[in-house]
């Protein structure tokens, strides 16, 4: 989930550039500020690189990231490597 | 939902003075968040840092971060980041500062500072411009830009920061721009562990004054032509000096280590007095 905060965005769209994925898109509206702001359009796209967030300059970002999310419910697999150390 | 997630770099900051006065599209917050992030990963305590800034817009990132910060004169922020280090060995000192504070007004001091080889972190961030004042040239100016004080583009050839800096003897030089987050962060990360003068140069986006004025007035058009011209070290060296014109050369220019100077002073002052530094001797009581 990605909750884009109103009062600290400033419209430089830069999260469009930077999102690889293409997830957001720009609202043809403009807000009280006369800013237009981006929304999310395609959220299942988003992956949770997270470089969003760290790109935003107005820190109105925020990616709601799980707290394990490498690991799958059922699955014996995981991709973080630092977790497979010291087990098997 | 059991509770609001915020932003992961709201706790750093005073919040009382957020939206911070940054244009729309200025690198200046993406940096600030890189360290942040940065300073995660280098698992850093946020309490034991002092950053010292001195004057320009990059130079404002310190007052919106909730921590020890020293706001200096122009071009001075390495010589009191010097002075603070010496005296108090056990600080983390970062120091932030603009193209203009570092090659012009300070530039002996920068490449003084990387000459000693203090443990300091320099993080420079360079948006080509004097952005502050209205957009005159600064000394990173690249050749051909129209500015303020160039209105029929700029004559001079720029000032290559990290070079200079890796030739100076720092141990640790690095550019990077805004568009890679991921390298930067790795940089800083780096930067921070490293025992030794570490430069890390940030190139940035100026969409107010360095891209109104040359036909990149949107943030997102600055970004993608920054983008385009983005070359890593390993393949500028391979390339001539025509191929590289207007072109960024990212990558690591040193990572080497050498003495260091608090060390040094340490060591001195056991050889000659026995005690381990000549500033604190000054607060003993029994003389």
């Amino acid at each position: 989930m990605i909750i884009i905060d109103e009062n600290l965005c400033k419209g430089c769209h830069l999260c469009l550039f930077m999102c690889y994925k293409n997830v957001y898109a720009i609202s043809p509206e403009l807000n009280d500020k006369g800013v237009q702001l981006p929304f999310v359009k395609f959220e299942e796209r988003c992956t949770k690189c997270g470089t969003c967030e760290v790109a935003c300059p107005d820190q109105a970002i925020t990616v709601d990231l799980p707290e394990n999310w490498w690991m799958k419910e059922g699955n014996d697999v995981n991709f973080n490597p630092n977790f497979t150390k010291g087990k098997k | 939902m059991a509770e609001e997630k915020t932003n992961r770099f709201l706790p750093y900051l005073r919040e009382d003075r957020l939206p911070h006065i940054f244009c729309p599209g200025c690198g200046n917050g993406a940096v600030m968040n890189a360290f942040l992030a940065a300073m995660e990963k280098a698992e850093m305590d946020f309490d034991n840092m002092t950053l010292v800034s001195g004057i320009g817009c990059s130079s404002r990132i310190p007052g919106y971060l909730k921590c020890d910060s020293l706001h200096t004169t122009h071009g001075r922020a390495l010589s009191f980041a010097t002075g603070l280090k010496i005296a108090n060995k056990d600080l983390d000192v970062v120091v932030f500062s603009g193209d203009g504070d570092a090659a012009s007004i300070g530039g002996n001091h920068l490449i003084h500072a990387a000459r000693r080889n203090l443990n300091i972190t320099m993080i420079c961030i360079n948006n080509n411009i004097y952005g502050m004042t209205g957009g005159q040239v600064s000394p990173t100016s690249p050749k051909g830009i129209v500015a303020t004080t160039a209105p029929y583009g700029n004559y001079d050839t720029p000032f290559k920061l990290a070079e200079l800096v890796a030739g100076a003897g720092a141990s640790y030089s690095a550019r990077w721009t805004t568009v890679e987050m991921e390298n930067l962060v790795l940089s800083i990360k780096t930067a921070l562990k490293n025992p030794g003068f570490s430069f890390v140069e940030v190139v940035t986006l100026c969409p107010t004054y360095f891209g109104r004025k040359n036909k990149l007035k949107t943030p997102t058009a600055m970004a993608a032509v920054m983008k385009a011209n983005t070359v890593y070290k390993s393949a500028a060296d391979r390339m001539s000096e025509k191929e590289l014109k207007d072109k960024v050369v990212v990558g690591e220019f040193a990572n080497k280590q050498r003495d260091e100077l608090s060390e040094v002073l340490d060591k001195f002052s056991i050889d000659t007095y026995g005690k381990k530094t000549l500033i604190n001797s000054a607060y003993e009581t029994d003389f």
